[in-house]
């Protein structure tokens, strides 16, 4: 079978929030519970419906494939399923496929005897989906306002999104979620080195401790945040990036339609230092 | 403690939400569906911009018949040929559009119509033969709408949109601190750092906008591509004045993920082609010449007259006040007199 | 009770304060006597110091603080001295590289030489703080990976200031020191260029870095989760698997069909993190010096998705030879 060593013991009954006994069984590696169910359901009927329309759309090239969503004509209305009205039910489908990963989740975590950090991680992953494709064109009143399903093709519109307020990078919001982007990854590769640093500590030496750990980094900067705060401090700013990227795109179109440039001028025409 | 935070977190949302608008808002979409080519406006905003925007009802046509005014007035170089009726309605026009509070006596000496002595007077009579020009010689990017004198001065003496070419800072010799005209908080520049002065380049010189290859990989010799990033930073700049000044965004004219490509682009691309040259024209044959009749506090802060950019007529809106046709009833506007 | 969620120490025991394992004969006395600060050690360790400054450390700061220094005086000179102005426009504010007419040869201090001075003693002074991590990691008896890590984030550096201005003949196609103009810098070569979007190294360069902020999202994730079996002791759980590293093991398995284990994590994590600006700097050494508009060379290979074009197609006015 495909158990790891010692997974057998963890193999327990229990954890589920829906359906009891009914769904908890495992297929392979995978926990199925009624979740998983739901999961299957979803990806199956999505997947179908993109490869429907990647059949009825002009290439099989996996690059160029693209399923856009309705005209802004068409407000929030349903629209037909070549007009649009595929994007919509693959969106639902989407949608449904991401909750029903996180409950999976949260009955995997509860048998596991974990906290369910992960689910709620995933779930500020998920309100990013949710606030692009549905809460920032309810905002705006069209689904036309979201982006297409295609590799290149979603790039096109994040551009053309971007330049819709002449110089996106200007975006306060954005500025704070790209920095914390990037502290996440330096964060990250600052973590990932370490740890390996005492586990792999090179020829003719032994493992070393968590005091090595703290050493290192107290001798380098003059603090070390330790073992449990940078898990603390890693889920903190990865969250945070993605918290602040969807800040940054809810209030573009809703809350501000000009140039973000301008924005700063509340802060140039303060009137202790206008010019 | 903790109130005192709290309030701190309070105030800063109202500081910035005090630079936030609401919903909801109209869009427009300009492209094929999920490209998101869209124009946004805030109808709360626009409503307000349209009733600043708003032209002046035309006074009643006068009657073609009589003399003509070249013939009665003495000194009347251009719109000689109009009636005396119909002279006489476009001075008063012009002096609701140029000078409503100062009248006749802006650019006349009121004991001598016929005298040159004032500025204002040989300069009014060039922008005439300007406005002609425009109406004339550029449909292509005023078409049949066309403009008069009101639609850059509306009713001031100088239009409030021109520029000149930007003063230097004080320490501009110094060894330290050269701002490479850029990297300052300017109106001029929408507020980014990108420079200052795109108009120099672009709406005075001939500089090339593009800086685009036509070709994937990067040539050599004779067919490499030598525009910098930084020429781009230039470019970047006016398209940035040309967005403001419409009040639209990039996607008016172009799909952003080709900006170069004209297939990909919008109509209203070509319109703003030709009115970067309409522009160019206009500053380099009737504006700059007219330099030495301006007296110095007319001028700018090196010396320059003041000129034309787009915001100069556009004014935040798509079209000069929104599309009103002002010039078909003043036919005199249309067309340069024949030599 | 509400359940505890291992997000903040609610209980900080103190100890007496740790001076650091001891280093080698040859290395200096580390500085400062180690103090404790409440609010840190509700997130992680409350101990700030002792710092080891060496002379790696110290000539790294020296050069560093002058770079800084430099860039600030100048961004002052522009606003003309005025320390109101500087506070005002400070994200707009910049030191800016030599224009374009100046190639690769030495400026004028006025027109770009105190950019390529900082330049200089910023790279040097990055250069002295690379040795310093390697230097301090080797002391200790640890691997150099966060080293190696460092350098791919210096070689992302030195592509955008230093190799790919050489390639191309010119300091200006370097970034300027500022904050806002950094980012202009940003949106030129991304215009000048055809669309950086379709670089498929920089794309995959983003890969990575979005890959990293969900990596370090599911990890802390997971070993919060794990903090009642004691998860947050890696290197023990590497070298004696205890039930936190199996629970946290078993947790992806069954979500995902596959699992790291508990050392494996950590090179996932690192890979991810090393691999974006390593891939992204080889993206932008390519842009400019190989590949001139990458939407034009994403057409060549087949990747553009195509959309309806508007009608009648636009033609370029310059072509058709239009007397304006």
């Amino acid at each position: 079978m495909s158990m790891l060593s010692f997974e057998r013991q963890y193999r327990v009954r229990g954890g589920t929030l829906f359906g009891g006994d009914l769904f908890d069984f495992w297929v392979g590696p995978f926990y199925v519970g009624f979740f998983g169910i739901t999961t299957l359901f979803f990806v199956l009927t999505g997947t179908t419906m993109i490869l429907w329309g990647a059949a009825m759309g002009p290439t099989w090239n996996v690059w160029q494939i693209n399923i856009a969503p309705p005209d802004i004509s068409y407000g929030l209305r349903f629209a037909p399923m070549m007009e649009g009205g595929l994007w919509q039910l693959i969106t639902v489908c989407a949608i449904g496929s991401f909750v029903s990963w996180a409950l999976r989740e949260v009955e995997i975590a509860r048998k596991l005897g974990m906290g369910l950090h992960v689910p709620v991680a995933f779930g500020m992953a998920i309100l990013a989906y949710v606030s692009l494709q549905v809460i920032r064109p309810v905002l705006m009143g069209a689904w036309g306002h979201a982006f297409p399903y295609g590799i290149y093709s979603h790039l096109d519109w994040i551009s053309n999104t971007a330049y819709q307020y002449l110089h996106f990078h200007y975006n306060p919001w954005h500025m704070i979620a790209a920095s914390l982007f990037f502290a996440t990854t330096l964060a990250l590769s600052m973590h990932g080195g370490l740890v390996l640093s005492a586990t792999n500590p090179g020829k003719g030496e032994v493992v070393k401790s968590p005091e090595h750990e703290d050493t290192f980094f107290r001798d380098l900067i003059g603090y070390s945040v330790g073992t449990l705060g940078i898990h603390r401090l890693g889920l903190f700013l990865a969250l945070a990036g993605v918290w602040f990227g969807i800040v940054c795109i809810v209030v573009s179109g809703p809350f501000w339609t000009g140039a973000w440039p301008e924005w700063w001028g509340w802060w140039l025409n303060m009137p202790i230092w206008r010019t | 403690m903790k109130i005192i935070f709290k309030t701190a977190l309070c105030l800063m949302a109202a500081v910035i939400l005090a630079g936030c608008e609401r919903p909801p808002i109209e869009t427009v979409q300009t492209g094929y569906r999920g490209t998101g080519m869209e124009q946004i406006y805030n109808p709360r905003t626009l409503a307000k911009q349209a009733s600043l925007n708003t032209a002046p009802a035309a006074a009643e046509a006068a009657d073609a018949d009589g003399p003509k005014a070249k013939d009665v007035y003495k000194n009347v170089q251009v719109l000689g040929d109009l009636s005396v009726g119909q002279f006489n309605r476009h001075m008063a026009s012009i002096t609701q559009w140029v000078a409503p509070d100062a009248g006749c006596a802006y650019c006349h000496n009121v004991q001598n119509f016929a005298d040159d002595e004032k500025y204002t007077k040989v300069v009014a009579r060039r922008m005439i033969q300007m406005t002609q020009k425009v109406n004339q010689d550029y449909k292509s990017h005023v078409a049949e709408t066309g403009v008069t004198c009101y639609t850059c001065h509306r009713g001031n003496n100088v239009p409030t949109q021109v520029w000149t070419a930007p003063k230097d800072r004080l320490y501009a010799n110094s060894l330290l601190g050269d701002l490479a005209g850029q990297n300052m908080a300017t109106k001029a520049a929408g507020l980014t750092s990108l420079p200052s002065d795109p108009f120099s380049p672009y709406l005075m010189n001939a500089q090339p906008i593009r800086v685009n290859s036509d070709t994937a990989m990067t040539g050599a010799g004779a067919y490499a591509n030598r525009a910098s990033t930084k020429q781009a930073e230039f470019t970047y700049s006016l398209m940035v004045h040309m967005s403001e000044s419409l009040g639209v965004n990039c996607t008016y004219c172009h799909n952003t993920r080709n900006f170069a490509s004209w297939e990909e682009s919008r109509p209203q691309r070509v319109t703003a082609w030709h009115g970067i040259r309409m522009a160019r024209d206009l500053n380099n044959d009737y504006i700059i010449p007219l330099t030495d009749k301006f007296p110095a506090n007319r001028l700018g802060p090196k010396g320059d007259v003041a000129k034309v950019n787009c915001s100069t007529c556009h004014q935040g809106a798509y079209k000069p006040l929104y599309g009103a046709q002002m010039a078909k009833d003043f036919p005199e506007l249309q067309a340069l007199a024949k030599p | 009770m509400a359940e505890y969620q291992n997000l903040f120490t609610s209980v900080q025991p103190v100890g007496p304060l740790h001076h650091g394992v001891d280093l080698p004969r040859g290395d200096d006395k580390r500085t400062g006597e180690p103090f404790l600060v409440h609010l840190f050690g509700r997130i992680g360790n409350a101990q700030i110091g002792p710092v080891y400054l060496g002379s790696l450390g110290v000539a790294s700061l020296i050069f560093g603080i002058a770079a800084f220094n430099i860039i600030g005086f100048n961004m002052l000179a522009s606003v003309d001295w005025n320390p109101i102005q500087l506070l005002r426009q400070l994200f707009w504010l910049a030191l800016e590289p030599p224009p374009p007419a100046y190639g690769l040869s030495i400026p004028p201090l006025a027109e770009g030489g105190w950019w390529l001075l900082v330049g200089f003693l910023l790279t040097v002074s990055i250069m002295l703080w690379w040795v310093r991590t390697y230097r301090r990691a080797r002391q200790l008896g640890l691997g150099t990976h966060v080293a190696w890590a460092f350098a791919a984030a210096i070689w992302l550096y030195l592509v955008c200031g230093f190799f790919r201005p050489i390639m191309m003949g010119s300091w200006s196609e370097a970034v300027p020191f500022g904050i806002f103009p950094h980012l202009d810098w940003v949106s030129a070569i991304s215009l000048r260029y055809g669309n950086l979007f379709y670089n498929p190294f920089h794309a995959l360069s983003i890969v990575f870095l979005y890959g990293s902020v969900l990596l370090f999202a599911m990890h802390g994730a997971t070993i919060l989760a794990v903090g009642r079996y004691g998860g947050e002791r890696e290197i023990e759980q590497i070298v004696d698997r205890g039930t936190a590293s199996e629970r946290a093991g078993l947790f992806w398995r069954w979500t995902m069909g596959f699992n790291a284990t508990m050392e494996s994590i950590h090179r996932w994590a690192w890979w991810f993190a090393v691999l974006s600006p390593l891939v992204g700097g080889v993206g932008i050494l390519l842009t400019g010096t190989v590949v001139d508009n990458w939407y034009l060379w994403s057409v060549k290979h087949h990747v553009v998705p195509a959309y309806p074009l508007g009608s009648p197609v636009v033609v370029d006015p310059a072509i058709l030879g239009v007397k304006p």
